[in-house]
């Protein structure tokens, strides 16, 4: 460092001293300034708020304590419904794309011809904003002029052909479908690198033993890629419990609220109905089950 | 031709035939939104989307830009990432240094507490930071989703680059202290030059997530003049849900920019993504 004189007096400084204590702290101060302030704050903020009646505007006077959460969890059928919702369109995310993204992985990992190209067609519906996947898709399940039913009548399945998005057993798992076109994309390419680093001999020495695909798929590969597991299913589980978007542009919660979620249910109530104490323990609700489900996951990413 | 062999060239072939399989099916949206956004109206109507536009109808894009006022949102959405992207990642990188390099008491700790904030979904902040955005008077500006898009940022962008410069060996930085270098100039003439991969990652993958964003958006802006691109295409959507090729037109607009940035950009992309979930 030319620019700099050495100063032999830092050099003397211990560890210990005052500045070199600071000093972490400075770096960090900024980021933490905003961390505190738009995140941890709004979130304990809405927290207090969850114990009040309130409508968002006027002043906050009616304390009912857990009201808003026995409310919700007990009498409130929709936000019954929203959980129940929640937990499968989360156990869909954990294996529908998950499944196919592994099976992508592997099948790209063989080196073969056209590789990127398969990478990057798979991997390209994940950047896309969820408004318009979620416009496309709309287009997509039109009951007249959609490319689905336009296939199924060629195919001479009429009798499948229908109002997707407005059925009631089907909107929420046509929106899943289009959930799983844009989420296949992360797991292969983390289940790639994985199967990157599973080491060759494994297999060949596996082969010599007499063993067949599906017993390395079974003894070598899951297990090779563990760490890969712990991350894709742990964000598939957080992601789950969040969605919003798809099913805000998609179905709007309907038809009638068969397809609420607690994303979207939190986001009616304190936006649309002005239920903002009730909104907060319904977010409250899914920060806990997303916080509870995610420790492994934060305790796996800070271990060195 | 070994009976091995011969087997291995059939399961090759059966997995491509896969992949092609696949593939044609992960195509068919973007094929059909580009049908439908090249034709008009009418040839949509007697003709359906899988036939050859009658006439290709490039005016549809104009119409749509101009109909849909896509010209404040497109200046809205790059104002917002020009200023939150630079400085969400240098907060976030000042931020990992001390926690990669400079052993201290709470270090652990405040790592922690960032990584925590992987899992808080945003539901749990709309509502008081709506409330605190009008107490500022930053309601229906975009200064309004700055600051949260920044604080939500940081616990990625922390994981990610503290994992990056612990890679940077400890001798390095080591050798600059015993020169007399402040740790300012360490972070800034040693650490930032040798993480430009994982800085140009992270600013792709933050450039796109702020471009995609649409919650915070919608509790925190109303008004026209402050949407961002996300906002703006669910408000051209419900005044032509019917007119259907000018919809994917204006779809088409909207996606365009990050599919060039993904498709140009995209082994920056894969290395970060890789980075930040593989531990560091």
């Amino acid at each position: 460092m030319p620019e700099l004189p050495i100063q032999p007096i830092a050099l003397g400084k211990r560890p210990g001293s005052r500045r070199a204590t600071l000093t972490p702290y400075l770096f960090i101060a900024p980021a933490m300034v905003f961390y505190l302030g738009f995140l941890v704050y709004p979130m304990l903020s809405s927290l207090y708020v969850s114990f009040f009646d309130w409508d968002g505007m006027s002043p906050l006077t009616e304390f009912i304590g857990l009201k808003n959460y026995t409310d919700a969890l007990f009498y409130d059928e929709v936000t019954r419904l929203a959980l129940v919702n929640n937990v499968f369109w989360t156990l869909g995310a954990m294996t529908i794309p998950t499944a196919i993204g592994l099976i992508m992985a592997m099948a790209l990992n063989r080196g073969a011809r056209g590789t990127l190209v398969f990478r990057t067609l798979f991997y390209a519906p994940s950047v896309l904003p969820l408004v318009a996947v979620g416009i496309i898709w709309s287009w997509m399940y039109n009951p007249n002029f959609g490319a689905i039913n336009v296939i199924l009548n060629a195919v001479g399945l009429n009798m499948f052909a229908g109002a997707w998005l407005s059925g009631y057993d089907t909107a929420l798992p046509s929106a899943f479908i289009t959930y799983a076109w844009g989420s296949v994309g992360f797991p292969m390419i983390l289940y790639l690198a994985g199967l990157q680093s599973i080491p060759k001999e494994y297999y060949e020495a596996s082969q010599i033993d007499g063993a067949n695909t599906l017993q390395q798929f079974w003894h070598i590969t899951l297990p090779g890629l563990r760490e890969s597991h712990v991350i894709v299913l742990s964000l598939a589980v957080i992601g789950g419990f969040k969605v919003f978007d798809l099913i805000y542009t998609m179905t709007y919660g309907g038809p009638g609220r068969v397809t609420q979620v607690l994303g979207t249910w939190m986001y009616f109530q304190s936006f649309q109905y002005y239920h903002a104490g009730y909104g907060a323990a319904l977010a409250w609700i899914i920060a806990g089950i997303v916080l509870l489900i995610a420790i492994p996951y934060i305790r796996h990413m800070s271990r060195d | 031709m070994s009976s091995a062999r011969l087997a291995n060239r059939r399961t090759n072939a059966i997995i491509l035939a896969g992949l092609i399989a696949f593939s044609l099916l992960w195509l068919l949206p973007f094929v059909a939104v580009m049908s439908t956004a090249l034709r008009s109206q009418g040839d949509l109507f007697s003709n359906g989307i899988f036939t050859w536009p009658k006439t290709f109808k490039w005016g549809n894009f104009v119409k749509a830009w101009v109909a849909g006022d896509f010209s404040i949102y497109f200046k809205n959405s790059l104002f917002v990432i020009l200023v939150k992207v630079p400085l969400g990642i240098f907060l976030a990188a000042l931020a990992a240094y001390p926690l990669a390099k400079i052993k201290f008491r709470f270090s652990q700790g405040i790592f922690l507490f960032f990584l925590i904030g992987l899992a808080v979904p945003v539901q749990v902040a709309l509502q008081p930071l709506v409330v605190m955005m009008r107490e500022l008077g930053l309601s229906n500006t975009l200064f309004a989703l700055i600051p949260p898009y920044i604080a939500f940022g940081l616990p990625f962008q922390v994981l990610v680059l503290r994992g990056f410069f612990r890679m940077i060996p400890n001798e390095l930085v080591e050798a600059a202290r015993v020169d007399g270098a402040s740790e300012a100039t360490i972070f800034f003439k040693i650490m930032l030059p040798l993480s430009v991969p994982a800085l140009a990652a992270l600013c792709i993958i933050d450039m796109l997530a702020t471009w995609n964003e649409f919650l915070l958006a919608l509790v925190l802006i109303s008004e026209k003049g402050s949407r961002t691109v996300p906002l703006g295409l669910m408000q051209f959507q419900g005044e032509h849900s019917s007119n259907y090729t000018l919809l994917m037109a204006g779809v088409l607009i909207s996606i365009v920019p990050v599919l060039v940035i993904f498709l140009f950009l995209q082994r920056y992309f894969v290395t970060g993504l890789t980075a930040g979930a593989v531990k560091g």
